[in-house]
């Protein structure tokens, strides 16, 4: 079979591949894909670096469409996708960008067990942990919100659920934008997705989320690592959710609203998936201050999923979660527009940052990150699939230089979920991976479980060792799984 | 003529469906997208229940029509849990659609091979016309 991409593909360096704009009338700046070239054949292969050209297309962009590693076929904008726009020149945001399940993300938390403590109650800790945490599709959790509650939630994100009870204060300092970002207004929220966010904080959803037990198996920046309290053979817990039925909602909300803004702001782009409109336009303003809502919700779903989890661990070793150490490394979005400060030809510019599939990296000093990790650089928390390994990596500068302060998000699929569920015809996944590498794996259907095998996906190392290469961001720990639970 | 088939998508999952009429088109399009939901083989038990769906839009774009038909039908699932497998339409055209579709409510998990869609997408779908009718490609957010 032909590959999918014919066009023009220019090696910069052994980490850098640029899209020159003559590939397509209409890119407005040229594309930049990080890989090696041991990923170069998969990507080629794949229909995403057509969409990273048409990523170009958007006014107001500024530099390059951007294409992390872990880049596959997307809608609209690529899984993996970054782009800058700058409003002051008709800059646009795009739902497309971001993505239906807004403020997906990941947070780690550490503890002070190590693996010895683990083993023995393992199988009894990931059981209690799939039996006591919802998940599955469209599943609804034991902690509810009362209408009044709902946009209380939209408006201060994770501060709701610790004013509830349900973590401390501390998880707010290590969660990107203290788990809440200003600007959110419940009140242009749609009846319907009022309707599917309710009742669902708190709760896995399906797919490719998960919540992870695992070991530190390798420490790759001792004095990084030291910053972020990890050290080899600690056991972590890593937790995959986005904002469910309510970031899906908004999403549709507005994909569909903003094909009128096409026409009206004379806006030409190759897939209608891209619909957008001008960061300053009405109806950019609405599309942000609705995201927020939904990424503010994200971040109490994963709080509140880091509390019922704390909650687990103490019935199993019977002591509280701080005596167990249970504490927030960081937590990160990687499905999110921001409006960040970033240099652009020696000046300081407001910028509306795309992230589709991509996680934020500030370097060390940024004013956005903690003060305990300033040294250190922010925590980027990479999950590979469940078999192989996850990692965790602090934002370099030369994110800020080039990628808008971004990286990437994971390993990045490789297989279609079909594809896997062909592959995996007649195997035993959660048996393989117990017999093989003695992980625990508990999933609602056996069809996650093959669409999520590990050979659906890249090899998460390589992925990591190009953003590391390239200076986006450098790695500090690396864990195994040992107990995996999906919805 | 196939009603329609599953395509392969790296991250997503998507169908092409056919229809010898535009009406059969939205028709196939819908029985395809409950194929991704529950699995091609899923054979839906219990009362029938009917739902009427009018859409009507201030476009003039079919494909506007056939993503809300296909995001209607998948938002009464998720509110109500039918599973749909029956789909008569009275009216189709660039302004919108009447219909009647009829299911079944289902446990999520009685289908081993159950997938969540997050949402119809607009990705690259055109709806065409050949010698034998109509089709196009539709992307689902899974």
């Amino acid at each position: 079979m032909a590959q999918a991409w014919q066009g023009k593909l220019e090696k910069l360096d052994n980490f850098r591949w640029k899209i020159p704009p003559s590939y397509k009338p209409g890119m407005k700046v040229p594309g930049l894909i990080y890989a090696n070239e041991s990923l170069l054949p998969g990507i080629l292969n794949d229909k995403a670096l057509e969409q990273v050209a048409n990523v170009s297309f958007l006014p107001g962009i500024i530099q390059y469409s951007l294409a992390m590693p872990d880049i596959h076929w997307g809608y609209g904008f690529s899984i993996g996708g970054v782009a800058a726009t700058d409003p002051d020149i008709g800059g646009v945001i795009s739902p497309g960008g971001v993505g239906y399940d807004i403020n997906c993300g990941v947070r780690l938390v550490k503890s002070n067990l190590i693996l010895d403590d683990v083993k023995p109650r393992l199988e009894h800790l990931v059981n209690s942990l799939f039996n006591n945490i919802p998940s599955g599709v469209g599943s609804s959790g034991d902690i509810k919100a009362s209408a009044k509650e709902e946009e209380e939630i939209f408006l201060k994100g994770a501060g709701w659920a610790i004013k509830k009870g349900y973590g401390v204060k501390e998880d707010l300092e290590f969660t990107e934008d203290k788990g809440s970002i200003e600007g959110a207004d419940p009140s242009i929220i749609s009846e319907r997705a009022y309707e599917r966010g309710k009742n669902q904080s708190g709760t896995l959803g399906s797919g490719n989320h998960f919540l992870e037990i695992q070991v530190i198996d390798e420490i790759y920046d001792e004095k990084k690592a030291d910053a972020f309290g990890l050290f080899k053979g600690q056991v972590t817990m890593m937790i995959h959710s986005g904002s469910r039925g309510l970031g899906y909602q908004i999403c549709d909300d507005y994909v569909k609203s903003m094909a009128s803004c096409l026409g009206k702001y004379s806006i030409n782009v190759p897939d209608r998936q891209l619909a957008c409109a001008p960061v300053n336009s009405p109806e950019g303003k609405a599309y942000l201050a609705s995201m927020k809502c939904a990424a503010n919700y994200a971040w109490v779903n994963r709080q509140c999923l880091m509390h019922l989890a704390r909650n687990v661990f103490e019935k199993v070793f019977n002591k509280s979660w701080s005596s167990l150490g249970l504490k927030l490394v960081y937590d990160v979005a990687h499905n999110i527009a921001k409006m960040e400060k970033h240099r652009v030809g020696g000046k300081e510019k407001i910028l509306c940052v795309h992230r589709k599939g991509a996680t934020r990296a500030f370097p060390l000093g940024h004013p956005d990150i903690p003060d305990a990790y300033r040294e250190a650089g922010q925590p980027v928390i990479v999950p590979g699939d469940m078999g192989t390994v996850s990692y965790v990596l602090a934002g370099a500068i030369g994110s800020m230089e080039e990628t808008f302060g971004s990286t990437c998000h994971g390993a990045g699929r490789c297989l279609s979920r079909s594809n896997a569920i062909k592959v995996c015809a007649g195997r035993n996944i959660d048996r393989e991976l117990f017999n093989k590498s003695g992980i625990i794996v508990r999933a609602k259907t056996r069809s996650t479980l093959a669409e999520e095998a590990p050979e659906a996906y890249k090899d998460v190392s390589e992925v990591v060792d190009v953003v590391h290469g390239a200076g986006l961001s450098t790695k500090v720990a690396r864990m195994r799984p040992l107990g995996v639970i999906k919805g | 003529m196939k009603p329609f088939e599953f395509i392969d998508h790296t991250a997503d999952a998507g169908i092409k469906a056919w229809g010898a009429t535009l009406t059969e088109l939205f028709e196939n399009a819908a029985i395809g997208m409950f194929a991704v939901i529950a699995g091609e083989e899923y054979k839906a038990q219990g009362s029938k229940i009917e739902k009427k769906i009018e859409i009507s839009k201030n476009t003039d774009n079919l494909e506007e029509i056939l993503v809300s038909w296909l995001s209607e039908l998948l938002y009464i699932f998720n509110r109500e849990k039918i599973y749909f497998n029956n789909f008569k339409i009275s009216s189709l055209n660039n302004s919108g659609i009447k219909a009647e579709a009829s299911g079944v409510n289902i446990d999520l998990y009685q289908s081993n091979l159950y997938t969540e869609i997050k949402a119809v997408t607009f990705h690259n779908l055109k709806i065409e016309e050949t010698a034998d009718g109509f089709n196009c490609t539709i992307i689902f957010d899974v």
